[in-house]
């Protein structure tokens, strides 16, 4: 107990190194950035940094990854507030709101109050990620060979029902992406597989990061050249002093508190993300008010409760990404993708001797990130809102170049920069028919981890597979994976019934859907 | 919910992927052929449920086009960024990466109907990041080939 302490205290000391506070300010920014203009997404943001974070210490680098995901779940509510549109989907809920303060003249009360809110909310559930990380952590000392197939099959039955319309689409999307893992050596043998004519450069697999850059960034590139290229709305300007009364921070306080529990519980849970949180935070945050009629004229409770919600999803989210291997969605799922890249497994591992240091400066530095996000998001929400603005037409060059210069820095071989491409049409086509670009991101992360563990459970068991259902972690894990095919379609029912009774409240009319990638 | 006839397409190139990664397998050794399989045949699986979900969609609601999932589509606008891209990879690779970026940034920014100004600010803003950030950062070491 008291050597943990220790560790969590260097870990702050760590953490609070200057190129760690540097990287956190920088981190913190562009994730604002990518957040609040409309055309951009937070898995986009954190995919595209990915390459940047390769010469970076461990810790370092998950830092930086850390603060983009938090940067980019607050971003989106900047512009949500002063044009009416949400820079990412977890904001959808606060334009309901924080348009209606904006169009009284309270974009400065409702832009505090989206600070405010997203720091208590992301810094409270830095307590979850202390506390039930190591102890989820801990029960992965009894998995074998077996138990880690399963895991990751129960990793992928999760992912692949997320933000899809079809749980046999999200499905297919999944097998498909298990297919592409198969590419290179047999992790048994040795045999090469499926490498185009015998090309060298498959014999390791897919590049991930590059298939990542690709499914996520590029195809966003092609996303947005399909669509005429219209002005985006003049951000309103903010004319009221930043601010809340003390009455008022006092009537938000129970709203934050609130949301921040859903929050952290729809984190934790795989599958559910941030913009199922933001409309259970508002939708909750009315349900309690005292002040019901100002609900849908502009609240301060409504934005409170669904800012805090879905920041509050950034730390409970990391719980079982980082203990399970589990990520429950695909900002997530490539946070993963840079953890395994930088040698880090998550588990058990993650906590030992070895690399306790690197996760706890991780989480330090999670918790430290809240407080720049508070304040860059206090100094900076009037020019952000400005960038928000920037047109898809300079959007789309300058992404395609972030995505090449990206990808080519990985490894120095043009190839990755051929594979980032094909995935990013690949991404685009997928998106276009519904099937499930995250499926196949955590297939190819996750297959080759399943595969190792099925080849060496057979072994231990002479290729009997009785022997991935010999114990009782198999059979709960087992059932899981049912739980987690099933879980889309009640995940999907919830989501559905908080935006209808979210949208009720809209009097600005509702957001198109294009602009809530 | 009707069955799009995008959709077809979609239990088409899934067959096809299935048939040429099972046809791959068959010329594996026979140890290795195990997991590739399964994974094969559980994707046949998923992708023949699925067609017949959309059988079962088109008898009880009929069908649609599909085309609605590209309404606005920019046909002009999307093939020629897409073309600028992939020629813009080539170029990085057998010319250089900074004058083929510059190049592009240029050609697609004008395409895109941006004012001369901002093509500027913003083909030199963007390479000066880059420069900043690859190459002095992290001494990422860029394509150099015939040009800069």
């Amino acid at each position: 107990m008291l050597s943990t302490l220790s560790v969590m205290g260097q870990g702050f000391l760590h953490a609070m190194s200057p190129i760690n506070l540097i990287m956190m300010i920088a981190g913190v920014a562009m994730g604002i950035i990518v957040g609040c203009m409309p055309g951009l997404s937070a898995a986009m943001g954190v995919a595209l940094m990915l390459p940047l974070t390769f010469t970076m210490q461990q810790d370092t680098a998950l830092i930086v990854l850390g603060a983009i995901y938090c940067g980019a779940i607050f971003g989106g509510s900047i512009s949500a507030i002063l044009i009416h549109t949400p820079g990412t989907p977890a904001s959808a809920a606060t334009a309901i709101e924080g348009y209606q303060m904006t169009k009284r003249g309270q974009a400065g009360k409702a832009l505090f109050t989206a600070c405010y809110a997203s720091f208590w909310g992301g810094l409270l559930s830095c307590i979850s990620l202390y506390f039930f990380a190591p102890l989820l952590a801990e029960l992965t000392l009894k998995f074998q060979s077996a138990e880690y197939f399963w895991l990751s099959i129960f990793g992928l039955t999760i992912i692949a029902g997320v933000a899809g319309k079809s749980l046999l689409k999200g499905l297919m999307s999944g097998a498909l992406g298990l297919l592409l893992s198969t590419i290179g050596s047999d992790p048994g043998s040795g045999m090469p597989r499926f490498m185009l004519g015998g090309n060298s450069y498959f014999y390791d697999g897919i590049n991930v990061t590059c298939a990542l850059i690709g499914l996520f960034s590029m195809s966003q590139v092609f996303m947005l050249a399909e669509k005429k290229i219209t002005e985006r709305a003049q951000a309103s300007k903010v004319t009221d002093k930043m601010s809340l009364t003390r009455e008022e921070r006092k009537t938000i306080r129970p709203t934050i508190i609130r949301s921040w529990i859903i929050g952290n519980l729809i984190g934790i849970l795989p599958g559910a993300g941030a913009s199922i949180a933001c409309f259970l935070g508002y939708n909750t945050s009315k349900q309690f008010s005292k002040h019901k009629e100002q609900f849908g004229k502009g609240s301060i409770e409504g934005v409170a409760g669904s800012e805090a919600a879905n920041n509050a999803v950034t730390g409970g989210s990391l719980i079982p990404t980082l203990t399970l291997g589990i990520p429950g969605e695909s900002v997530t799922a490539i946070l993963m993708g840079g953890l395994i890249m930088k040698g880090l497994q998550p588990g058990r591992m993650l906590f030992n001797e070895e690399n306790a240091l690197v996760t706890y400066t991780f989480f330090a530095g999670f918790v430290l990130v809240q407080f720049f996000m508070l304040g860059i998001g206090l100094l900076g929400s009037r020019g952000f809102a400005q960038i928000s603005r920037l047109s898809d037409a300079i959007l789309i060059p300058c992404v395609t170049v972030l995505c090449v210069v990206g990808s080519y820095a990985i490894n120095k071989l043009p190839e990755d920069v051929l594979v980032m491409f094909v995935f990013g049409i690949i991404g685009y086509l997928m998106r276009k028919l519904d099937l499930n670009t995250a499926a196949i991101v955590l297939a190819l992360i996750l297959g080759p981890i399943g595969e190792k563990n099925l080849q060496n459970a057979l072994i231990i068991s002479d290729g009997s597979p009785k022997i991935l259902f010999s114990s009782v972690i198999c059979w709960v894990l087992i059932v899981l994976c049912v739980v987690g095919i099933l879980s889309p379609l009640f995940m999907n029912k919830l989501e559905k019934k908080a935006e209808k009774e979210a949208e009720t409240e809209d009097p600005n009319g509702p957001i198109e859907e294009e602009d809530l990638v | 919910m009707k069955m799009k006839y995008t959709d077809v397409g979609i239990v088409a190139v899934f067959y096809v992927i299935c048939g040429l990664f099972f046809a791959e397998t068959l010329k594996l050794p026979v140890e290795s052929q195990t997991y590739p399989k399964f994974i094969v045949i559980i994707l046949f699986g998923l992708t023949t449920l699925y067609l017949i979900q959309m059988i079962m969609n088109a008898v009880r609601y009929g069908t649609e086009s599909g085309k609605e999932d590209f309404k606005g589509f920019q046909a002009k606008q999307f093939f020629v960024c897409l073309v600028l891209a992939f020629v813009y990879i080539l170029a990085v690779i057998y010319i250089g990466f900074y004058v083929s970026t510059a190049v592009f940034l240029v050609a697609a920014l004008f395409f895109l109907k941006v004012k001369p100004l901002y093509i500027a600010i913003a083909t030199v803003a963007l390479l000066l990041l880059i420069y900043g950030a690859f190459t002095l950062f992290l001494r990422v070491q860029l394509p150099n080939n015939i040009l800069f």
